[in-house]
């Protein structure tokens, strides 16, 4: 399904983030990727999409070419690929319903998104992702007098409207208490399980990395150093993969 | 799957204020007469302007004429500012509710803000039969009208200061003459500033134009040139202008922000 | 021990220049100006010819003659400040780096916007009633061009400081960048434009009434004549009615802005 093939990237000031990465991901997978901060993470998670584009290699995406992509062939790509960030990125001042509606905006003209003029199916795909992830009630509420938790739960009803094959989730429960990063990656599981969607997710909290995940990426300085089942790793892999023992503020814990 | 409705106040009050706006517009404009047909004429009647004024004169004579009165809308510009800097520093800590009581205050409030309602050239026309044509009129006018608006805007920044530091100055036996020198003033001493070059900058626009009722500065030129159907030397005065406003500018906005740099300077 | 006092800091390149330069710079403006005591003394005698009718207004006139100029200038000031504003709010997001990747255009409408901004309200009045005749379209165009220039400056400023963030998730979807702009960076500025669309508004109701002084419409065309005739007698009435709208709309706004907020 997705396929890094030496991929590299080095950012204007000459900071290599990504080392030679090669990759290859199945349909269906739910990947966690973990490391340390500027271990290449949300590079390798933003080449996938070409938010940021590889100095080297190409990344694919259902066979298709995501570097050398065309603006044409690139928006087409990114409609399929559904992204949640670690600070939601909603318009605050927009309602939850507008929100989620900019996930079709690959699929109306320019000029119906510009005045909000949104037909009724596509709202009604809006209103349906809001409702898998049970906040419907709230459409019509401003996005920033929601809870952290509730807005990462708009960002991921954003990603369900695009009706994606592949979601991308940047370090999504960062901000969040340890009660609602587990019902968000609780969601996250479920989407994947149910509707089959490759979803690939960035965490540093390993305990997390543990309870959720199958498949298990670990990245140093841009290197790939780890790769493998869930249920095989063991503490010292995690040492190896953070170059140093781990520690409490590795473990998102339980709530107190 | 229950969809909640739309608030119907969101809706209203959008599709008031777009009605609001297009209907006011429709109205000011049959109210002054402008039809379609004037809006659709006017790049062409612009553009018949423009060509007109080039090329420029740059004529010795012309210029003789001109940069002179450029340099005296600088200067205009700079007194003006000075004398409301000087004035309205002192004026502004009576004007502040934290360093003056409370009534003193509102009262220098009400002074700043009645100094402030006049624009310089209705000040200019006051100032003009008692010192007549000519640059210190024009000084005047921008000097005294600084005056309110640095005073209003002087006094907002000492009002925001951090009392913390008064405080600590207080508690180790200092007097209220020592808490304004050690606690307000170096607060308030770098904003203030750049404050007096931004109004500077303005100041300087004000100047080039109170020419245009004889208080001194380059706007009479222009505006006797336009008369005189002058383009080209009218397109001098412009062009002069337009450098020396943009000199300005650019010199005082790159050390307004050095000020407030200033501040968090690296170590 | 005392030797290892830190070396006191140099005072800033910036103050040991710019001070003394200032005050020898003042003092060289105001002997170019003329400024001379003697003679100010002897003007300041002059006052009466001014405070005299000055304070004694004559308001049945004004109300008489300057109420219909009064709606002029009110009308130039609002089809002004709402069709230069408009104008305004693309050239802003085209000169602000964080909505515009490309170089070459935000320089060029960054450099625009700063050139509009150089030249003062009234040349653009002189001007356009040169180019359009005399009467209140000038004096519309003229402003037009100042509430672009001030709109232009305070909203690209704005702009670039927005959240990035939302513009990314919106691009990340697969919408183009003209769509990220209107659904995630827009509504993140529309309060300041707001704002600013009603201070540009006061500004203009202003500005207005001097426009009228080269010709341009409004009321400033009856202050020139009354003031030629030094009838600061009727011209104090009409200043004062002006200042009351101004204030009117002062408090409008200071409302309005509570309102949508």
């Amino acid at each position: 399904m997705i396929k890094f093939e030496n991929v590299s990237v080095t950012y204007p000031g000459g900071v290599q983030a990504l080392k030679n990465i090669n990759l290859e991901i199945n349909e269906g997978d739910f990947l966690i990727i973990v490391g340390l901060s500027g271990a290449g993470k949300s590079t390798l998670l933003r080449a996938t999409n070409n938010l940021v584009k590889p100095t080297t290699g190409e990344v694919y995406v259902d066979s298709r070419n995501v570097t050398s992509a065309s603006k044409k062939e690139l928006k087409q790509i990114r409609s399929d690929i559904g992204m949640i960030f670690q600070t939601f990125n909603l318009v605050n001042r927009s309602t939850v319903l507008k929100n989620v509606l900019t996930g079709r905006l690959s699929q109306v003209s320019s000029l119906r998104s510009i005045f909000g003029l949104w037909p009724k199916d596509q709202k009604d795909l809006a209103f349906e992702s809001l409702n898998q992830v049970e906040i419907l009630e709230k459409a019509y509420v401003r996005a920033s007098n929601l809870s952290g938790g509730q807005q990462q739960r708009v960002g991921i009803a954003r990603a369900l409207s695009q009706k994606p094959k592949v979601m991308l989730a940047d370090e999504p429960v960062a901000s969040l208490d340890p009660i609602t990063s587990r019902v968000v990656m609780s969601y996250l599981k479920k989407i994947n399980t149910e509707l089959g969607i490759t979803t690939i997710v960035n965490l540093h909290f390993l305990d997390l990395a543990k309870e959720f995940g199958d498949r298990l990426i670990g990245l140093r300085d841009g290197e790939l150093v780890y790769d493998g089942k869930v249920t095989d790793v063991s503490d010292k892999d995690f040492e190896n993969i953070y170059g140093r023992s781990i520690k409490s503020s590795d473990l998102i814990g339980d709530d107190e | 799957m229950k969809i909640p409705k739309e608030p119907l106040q969101n809706k209203y009050f959008k599709y008031g204020i777009t009605f609001l706006i297009v209907i006011s517009s429709i109205w000011s404009a049959s109210g002054l007469e402008i039809t379609l047909e004037r809006i659709l004429d006017a790049p062409r009647q612009i553009g018949i302007l423009v060509g007109a004024m080039f090329p420029l004169d740059l004529s010795e004579e012309a210029l003789d004429r001109i940069i002179p009165k450029v340099w005296e809308s600088l200067f205009i510009a700079w007194a003006g500012t000075v004398i409301g800097a000087f004035f309205s520093f002192p004026i502004s800590f009576l004007a502040a509710n934290n360093t003056s009581n409370s009534s003193i205050s509102r009262i220098m409030k009400q002074i700043l803000n009645a100094i402030r309602a006049f624009p310089e050239l209705i000040l200019a026309f006051v100032f003009l039969p008692i010192t007549g044509l000519g640059p210190l009129t024009g000084t005047l006018a921008v000097g005294v009208h600084s005056i309110g608006t640095l005073g209003k805007l002087s006094s907002e920044v000492i009002e925001g200061i951090d009392e913390g530091p008064l405080e600590a100055i207080k508690a180790s036996g200092g007097s209220k003459i020592n808490e304004l020198t050690f606690g307000v003033i170096p607060q308030v001493i770098p904003t203030i500033t750049s404050y007096w070059l931004y109004r500077f900058e303005i100041n300087l626009r004000a100047s080039a134009v109170l020419g245009v009722v004889g208080a001194g500065g380059v706007g009479a030129e222009l505006i006797n040139q336009l008369r005189f159907r002058d383009f080209p030397r009218a397109g001098t005065v412009l062009i002069t202008t337009i450098i020396l406003v943009l000199t300005v500018d650019t010199i005082s906005a790159a050390i307004r922000k050095r000020i407030i740099q200033g501040k968090v300077k690296k170590s | 021990m005392m030797n290892n006092l830190p070396k006191k800091p140099l005072p800033s390149a910036l103050s040991v220049i710019g001070i003394p330069f200032s005050i020898l710079f003042s003092f060289y403006s105001f002997l170019q100006i003329g400024f001379n005591l003697e003679d100010f003394k002897t003007n300041l005698q002059n006052r009466f010819i001014v405070t005299d009718p000055l304070f004694n207004p004559k308001w049945s006139w004004a109300i008489e003659n300057a109420s219909q100029a009064m709606v002029e200038t009110i009308q130039i000031a609002i089809l002004a400040s709402i069709v230069g504003c408009f104008i305004a709010l693309p050239l802003s997001f085209y000169a602000s780096r964080a909505t515009n990747k490309n170089t070459y255009s935000y320089f060029l409408y960054k450099s625009f916007l700063n050139l509009v901004r150089t030249i003062p309200d009234l040349f653009w009045a002189m001007l356009f009633t040169v180019a359009v005749g005399l009467g209140p379209f000038a004096g519309v165009l003229a402003l037009i061009m100042f509430s672009i220039a001030i709109m232009g400056k305070l909203l690209s400023e704005t702009i670039d400081s927005i959240d990035p963030g939302p513009m990314e998730a919106a691009k990340a979807t697969g919408g183009t960048h003209n769509q990220a702009i209107f659904t995630s960076a827009l509504p993140q500025v529309l309060p300041n434009f707001t704002a600013y669309f009603l201070y540009i508004f006061e500004l203009c109701i202003r500005a207005s009434v001097i426009l009228g002084l080269v010709g341009a419409g409004g009321v400033g065309r009856i202050i020139e004549t009354q003031r030629i005739f030094l009838r600061f007698d009727r011209i104090s009435p009409i200043v004062v009615l002006i200042l009351i709208v101004v204030i009117g709309i002062e408090q409008f706004s200071v409302w309005l802005r509570r309102k949508i907020l």
